[in-house]
């Protein structure tokens, strides 16, 4: 088993990126490896709630996030930096996350095995 | 110690910002492909400077670069696979 | 014992390479290669080179660069087969952009299929197992 964390640095929709880390995401759980997410930069906005891909030609992946615990992931951080710049509250997010500061993300980062950043 | 890679160009995309808001100072960081670009820009060399720093030698050569950049440490991709494995880890941001 | 474990891990290693980038486009696959290149010539082992996201683009037979220009997708095709290292696709990941191999196309009653023979379609566990199992991964 190793830890691995998966950075989310790309804004939903515009690209799969998101979608495709969280795939990996929620395999390498399946496949008991400790799972951590990390949301830095635009990758916050992965954590909106009311999002509607279908309007677009997506697929709604972002509401999988919801079953994170089920695939017993419970690590989520969310920096708090990117939070304020991109104004969003934690009222506005739809799944229970970790809000953390620069030096906790970089804490974290040392700590696990790999890191894969989408 | 973490090595982070960095491919891109800080003009189109934001991968330097962050590992530079994330690494810790004993962290060394390799520059890549357009990502050495960033070593032309005064504000990014200088956010490097407090970092151990190597860049890929041939995407050097490659972008005609070898003597605007003849300060820094060039390394090949043989002392790369030494670095990733010198390092805890590669972040490939 | 990290004094003992560093050398004996600069002696023989074993790389996870995964390349999410395209053959032609971005120079990220030729790094790749390069990297994992060195890594065999250096005496590490390579337990297999994972494309997924657009580095699945890297399996298909129908990239036909012109003859002078490098072609990347044929060097990946002989390291395979020089040093017995297993080339996956994300299968999904594949199937999304186009990459069929010929059993994806029987399934499908496709009449055409693009992936390579040196190429596995394999699935998101095959890369984790290979993290699981290596000393570091390395992602371009």
């Amino acid at each position: 088993m190793k830890k691995l964390c998966i950075l989310f640095r790309s804004a939903p929709q515009g690209t799969v990126k998101g979608r495709e880390g969280l795939d990996l995401a929620l395999l390498s759980a399946s496949f008991e490896q400790e799972v951590s997410l990390v949301f830095v930069d635009e990758g916050v906005l992965h954590l909106l709630k009311d999002q509607q891909p279908e309007l677009i030609g997506g697929k709604d992946y972002i509401s999988t996030f919801k079953a994170l615990p089920l695939y017993d992931i419970e690590s989520v951080f969310v920096c708090k930096q990117s939070l304020a710049e991109y104004g969003l509250s934690h009222g506005l997010l739809s799944i229970p996350v970790t809000v953390v500061n620069d030096e906790a993300i970089s804490a974290h980062l040392k700590s696990v095995d790999e890191v894969l950043v989408f | 110690m973490i090595l982070h890679h960095i491919q891109t160009s800080p003009n189109r995309d934001n991968a330097l910002k962050l590992c530079l808001r994330y690494a810790c100072k004993e962290d060394a960081i390799l520059l890549s492909s357009d990502g050495v670009n960033a070593l032309l820009l005064r504000q990014w060399a200088m956010a490097l400077s407090p970092f151990k720093l190597m860049v890929l030698k041939d995407d050097v050569i490659a972008r005609g670069l070898t003597e605007r950049l003849s300060n820094v440490c060039l390394i090949d991709y043989n002392e790369f696979v030494a670095q990733a494995l010198l390092h805890d880890k590669v972040i490939t941001w | 014992m990290a004094l003992l474990l560093g050398p004996f891990l600069l002696l023989m290693s074993k790389f996870i390479i995964q390349v999410n980038g395209p053959a032609y486009g971005t120079s990220a696959s030729v790094n790749a290669l390069r990297f994992t290149q060195a890594a065999l010539m250096g005496g590490h082992q390579v337990v297999c080179v994972f494309f997924y996201q657009d580095g699945v683009y890297n399996s298909t037979d129908f990239s036909l660069p012109a003859s002078d220009e490098y072609d990347v997708v044929e060097h990946w095709q002989q390291l395979a087969v020089q040093h017995r290292v297993p080339l996956v696709n994300c299968v999904s990941a594949a199937l999304r952009r186009g990459i069929v191999s010929e059993q994806d196309a029987n399934e499908n009653a496709l009449n055409h299929w693009n992936v390579s023979q040196s190429f596995i379609m394999g699935g998101l566990g095959e890369l984790i197992t290979s993290i699981e199992s290596a000393d570091r991964l390395i992602s371009f």
